[in-house]
């Protein structure tokens, strides 16, 4: 299909949704005087009945708990289905050197950047790792904090290069980190069926209010979480990096090659 | 406060706008990013400091990065002999 | 100032659709996916806001005061970071559709046929 028959359908679906959404806009309620009655009933009664100060936690970890097991079997397929489709072509293997483009010129990093990379990579680890273990008291929470731990990967790269990145990070240590967050939230949503109460209950001491150990099971929950999703953005940083690895002789790659040519 | 959740809604409506119009794969990469600090400071405005610290993390460093690695990923590939 | 909200989240996920329609560059269209997906947390938070209201964290202040909607914002956080794995598989589809037909142009592309 050419670009102006693109353009030809799209116009006549995007008046449509104008006139939808023009609809919509009217009917809804107006801005900043919400109607739902859920969330007021989250804020009004769960402080007391969870001794928990984060309400975003407190849905996200206990009420809604199960879907939240949800989310995280969506990130965990949504990972591994990427890793299956990046190693399907190239093999488990992994290379020692990174890819260079011919022509582009290659500079040494200078000492600072090292010494800057290694201070605020451990630094951006710590901190993620302190929002995951706030999550039920400040903001916060497994999410957040596994997405910060997991981007000062990042700045372990930049300041080591390719090969010492590989070397302190692997592919499967790190999908272990994945698979266990996974699985210890999904024993926390069963264990307690096994005595009776109902799937992710909050069974254990609720803990004191502004603790570190406030809300009893979302404490480990969101630990699991947390851990969870450090592992899983470890793997895809690490696969996608894989991808602009030199070629070794002999890949799978080389041969697809030949045979379309 | 009004005036704020106004000037910070306009604005990812136009950085959104920004990253679609960026043709350039590489040059979107940093409309991305900025797309990100704008939401983020969106969701910061809507008293929503959770969500913010998600989108900062998210989408100001791990999705362009993935993005950048893509690219490069595609530049070695076509390289390749 | 009642609909500029709802206007701005139609309006990110009509951008994006008008950016996915005529993407000449799969990452390219990759990333205007990433703007309609963000029309959904404008869309989400807009509709659990409260004007005057604190964030729903009761640290600093006690419980009782008045906080935006939490279960809101629990589903945007989540979304934002599986969205970002699926962003991740869809760049890993882009890359295995250049590894295999040389291109990341949807013009380009013919259909899938089985290699002879």
């Amino acid at each position: 299909m050419t670009g102006s028959w693109r353009l030809a359908l799209l116009a006549p679906a995007l008046v449509v949704l104008a006139i939808a959404a023009a609809q919509v806009i009217l009917a809804m309620p107006a801005f900043g005087h919400p109607l739902s009655q859920y969330g007021a009933t989250v804020d009004a009664l769960v402080p007391m009945l969870r001794n928990v100060s984060n309400m975003v936690a407190a849905v996200n970890f206990d009420i809604r708990s199960i879907d939240t097991l949800g989310e995280e079997s969506m990130l965990i397929c949504a990972v591994t289905a990427t890793v299956v489709l990046l190693r399907g072509h190239r093999g488990e293997g992994m290379t020692e050197c990174a890819g260079r483009l011919p022509g582009r010129v290659w500079l040494e990093r200078s000492d600072a950047t090292v010494l800057m990379c290694r201070l605020a990579a451990t630094t951006l680890f710590l901190y993620g790792v302190n929002v995951v273990l706030h999550g039920t008291v400040t903001p916060g929470g497994g999410f957040q904090g596994g997405a910060i731990a997991a981007s000062s990967f990042v700045l372990i790269y930049l300041g080591e290069g390719y090969s010492t990145w590989r070397d302190v990070l692997h592919s499967e240590t790190l999908a272990a980190v994945e698979g266990f967050g996974g699985f210890v939230f999904a024993m926390a949503a069963m264990v307690p069926l096994a005595f009776g109460y109902a799937a992710a209950q909050n069974v254990l001491p609720l803990g004191t209010w502004k603790d570190l150990y406030s809300g009893g099971l979302m404490v480990i929950v969101n630990a699991a979480v947390g851990v969870a999703v450090i592992g899983s953005f470890g793997v895809l940083l690490m696969e996608f990096m894989e991808e602009t690895r030199a070629p070794k002789p002999g890949d799978e790659d080389d041969e697809d090659q030949e045979e379309g040519a | 406060m009004n005036w704020l959740v106004g000037i910070a809604l306009l604005t990812s409506a136009l950085s959104g706008l920004l990253v679609v119009t960026s043709r350039i794969p590489r040059r979107q990469i940093y409309a991305m990013g900025a797309n990100g600090v704008a939401l983020a400071l969106l969701f910061f405005v809507l008293q929503a400091p959770d969500v913010a610290y998600s989108e900062i993390a998210v989408g100001t460093v791990i999705v362009p990065l993935l993005f950048l690695i893509t690219l490069a990923a595609v530049a070695v590939n076509r390289a390749r002999p | 100032m009642n609909v500029l909200a709802w206007c701005v989240a139609a309006w990110l996920l009509g951008v994006g659709i008008y950016g996915i329609v005529t993407s000449r560059h799969y990452v390219h269209l990759i990333g205007c996916m990433t703007v309609c997906q963000s029309a959904t947390y404008v869309l989400l938070l807009g509709i659990g806001f409260r004007w005057g209201a604190g964030p729903p964290i009761f640290y600093d202040h006690p419980p009782g005061t008045p906080a935006v909607d939490p279960v809101m914002q629990a589903l945007v956080l989540t979304d934002i970071v599986v969205g970002a794995a699926m962003t991740a598989l869809l760049l890993a589809i882009a890359l295995q559709v250049h590894k295999r037909r040389g291109t990341l142009d949807p013009q380009h592309l013919r259909p899938l046929r089985p290699r002879e």
